[in-house]
């Protein structure tokens, strides 16, 4: 089941543009132009771009958190402009500028982040089982990180959707690190998906620098649990170019990762392995990936420019005191 | 207006049977709402005793011994539509989900900006006098009123259980429901047709002159005996809440005007309780009409014993009427 070249091109695409977004966003934080933090993707956007495009707007997405869910949002085509102005205190933000990086748009399936780690998977277990109860082919796609399928929730929500064959995508975005802990001083065995084994789980593993390699896994994935057939789980072996939040050192353990690592991580860069890709296989010549890259700046300008031409929510005490309860 | 309690239509039921029949009327009226919990099917407690032979499976949903997937089935759920009431058997096993059914569930709405509703009743059953200790006794009411986002309101009669419970699934918030297993079996009368008690409207449950006694509950039962046993010494009116968030501070308010005295009657520790902030409130905005301190009656501050030692912790009647003396005195 290979992708069309159409398809590879739009996920190129969207990876460009998830990629200069995330440099956007870090720029900004270091400009002292973001509220709060920012957890940046470089190096782990490849995943949520994949798994976004295959999903229709009806489809439940938690995304993972890194590039707070942009690469997924991107995939999924939620309009970002909303995220930025959330993370800027706007009135034209997802979340009416209420809720600093906690975005939901609630009309592409995408409910909710939280500042929780691993707290979409108790929610998944409701939306599974709503998905199945309405019987109208919709499904749920999970993706936590390595850290994530630390919580005891995810436990629960694997037993459960197992229980009940609920149409659920498990997926760890495994990149090696939650904040400083390494995943081997975390985890007993060397893959997540391990996990799925105990519950009957099919699991898949695949290379997470590789967003085509991703489409094409996310696209057999969906269609396993969108047949009925259960849960699935897929693990994306990625990575994480730099530190867990912007401010906070780098480091694995106590130990600052080293330059060298790094720099031997870098020379997996998505949009590297892509672009050879796309160049090798006849995709895109290198004019159109110019192209491209130029579009995505274009695309980066606006986005922008929404967030800073709107105004800042500040509404009444009164205003927020009505929102608190549904009438 | 709701039916009066004395219609024709009316018959005595069991607290327990009054809030199964809110639960087989509302499931009847409205396909989207769905019970989840652990062991309801075959019934931990008598409320959900046989439903699933009328609703089946699909709709009295039984999950394994996993509160954060279990509530997360409500949770998830109500954001696709769905209406549940999730039925935790004994309260104090929300703290095992405790973020999810405060923190998450009390804020969603707000801080994702006012886009969709979250209609989930929390039901829970709570309660000294089973002699269970901390785990499962503890009232839950005073630790849910304060989470922003969510109503709590508590019935002391099969009358206002069917009631509160109906106005609760309506409700398009995430409301608390517990119920004192003290109660389960009392009998009282409740109407056939349909009505609710809608959530924030206390109930004036005695009328007097001399003191207000604020009680929900079991402890509502406690204070109307007491009541009966002084009303030839003190003229005690005695105040349901019914519902702590919203609560009817205006009913308050009046009865206050009219004694001039307030205890306050919570099956509860007092730091950070509902009857803790009644009185703040009360010192706020009535001062002027207090002849005497407000008192309250709770625990004091030590864990919920089990065994034979639950006199030393619960309020009863002796201590309820202590605390009336004092304030008359």
């Amino acid at each position: 089941m290979s992708l069309s070249k159409t398809v590879k091109r739009e996920l190129y695409e969207k990876l460009v543009l998830a990629d200069r977004i995330d440099r956007m966003i870090y720029g900004r934080m270091m400009q002292g132009k973001l509220i709060g933090f920012y957890h940046p993707g470089e190096g782990g956007i490849a995943p949520g771009v994949a798994i976004g495009h295959h999903l229709t707007k009806d489809d439940i997405y938690t995304p993972h958190h890194r590039a707070h869910g942009i690469p997924g949002m991107l995939g999924k085509n939620v309009p970002v402009e909303r995220y930025l102005a959330e993370h800027t205190g706007k009135e034209t933000g997802c979340c009416k500028g209420r809720s600093s990086f906690h975005w939901s748009f609630p009309e592409y399936g995408i409910y909710m982040a939280s500042g929780y780690i691993g707290f979409q998977f108790a929610p998944t277990v409701g939306w599974g089982w709503a998905a199945k109860r309405k019987g109208k082919g919709q499904i749920v796609w999970c993706s936590a990180g390595d850290g994530g399928y630390n919580q005891g929730r995810a436990h629960e929500a694997m037993l459960m959707a197992m229980n009940w064959k609920l149409p659920v995508v498990f997926c760890c975005e495994n990149n090696g690190m939650a904040i400083h802990a390494t995943v081997a001083s975390m985890h007993p065995t060397e893959h997540i998906s391990s996990l799925a084994k105990g519950y009957g789980m099919p699991a898949v593993i695949v290379d997470g620098q590789d967003v085509f390699a991703v489409a094409e896994v996310a696209k057999k994935a969906i269609r396993h649990v969108r047949a009925g057939k259960g849960p699935i789980f897929v693990e994306t072996k990625t990575l994480r170019f730099r530190e867990h939040d912007i401010g906070t050192p780098d480091l694995a353990g106590h130990m600052p990762r080293s330059e060298e690592e790094l720099a031997d991580l870098r020379r997996r860069d998505p949009v590297l392995v892509a672009t050879e890709r796309v160049l090798a296989d006849g995709v895109l010549t290198q004019t159109q990936i110019d192209t491209i890259g130029e579009q995505a700046d274009v695309r980066v300008a606006e986005i922008e420019q929404f967030a800073d031409e709107s105004t800042i929510a500040r509404p009444s005490e009164q205003e927020l005191m009505e929102a608190v309860y549904a009438p | 207006m709701p039916p009066e309690k004395n219609a024709e239509n009316t018959r005595e039921l069991a607290f327990i049977e009054a809030l199964k029949e809110a639960y087989i009327e509302e499931m009847e009226r409205d396909e989207r709402v769905f019970m989840v919990g652990q062991d309801i099917q075959g019934g931990i407690f008598p409320h959900t005793v046989g439903l699933v032979d009328r609703f089946g499976p699909e709709r009295i949903v039984d999950t394994p011994i996993s509160e954060s997937g279990m509530y997360g089935t409500a949770f998830g759920s109500a954001q696709e539509g769905f209406r549940p009431i999730v039925d935790f058997m004994f309260g104090g096993f929300t703290y095992v989900t405790w973020a999810e059914c405060s923190v998450t569930t009390g804020q969603y709405y707000f801080l994702h900006g006012s886009q969709i509703p979250l209609p989930i009743v929390i039901t829970l059953a709570v309660g000294t006098g089973q002699r269970l200790a901390n785990d499962h006794s503890m009232g839950l009411h005073g630790s849910f009123f304060p989470q922003p986002g969510i109503k709590v309101a508590m019935p002391s009669t099969p009358y206002d259980a069917k009631g509160l419970m109906k106005a609760a699934i309506r409700d398009n918030n995430p409301v608390v429901i517990p119920w004192h297993m003290g109660l389960m079996m009392d009998r009282g009368p409740v109407p056939e047709e349909d009505y609710i008690v809608p959530l924030g409207g206390a109930d004036v449950k005695r009328v007097g002159t001399d003191v207000t006694v604020l009680a929900n509950s079991l402890q509502l039962k406690n204070t109307l005996e007491v009541a009966g046993k002084l009303a030839d010494e003190i003229s005690m009116e005695v105040i349901d809440p019914r519902s702590f968030e919203p609560f009817d501070m205006d009913a308050l308010l009046r009865s206050l005007e009219k004694t001039n005295r307030l205890v306050i009657v919570d099956e509860d520790w007092e730091r950070g309780s509902f009857a803790a902030t009644i009185s703040a409130r009360v010192m706020e905005q009535a001062f002027d009409l207090l002849d005497a301190p407000v008192t309250l009656v709770t625990f004091p501050n030590m864990p919920i014993p089990g065994g034979y030692m639950e006199p030393y912790i619960a309020p009863n009647p002796d201590k309820i009427e202590t605390a009336v003396r004092a304030v008359c005195r």
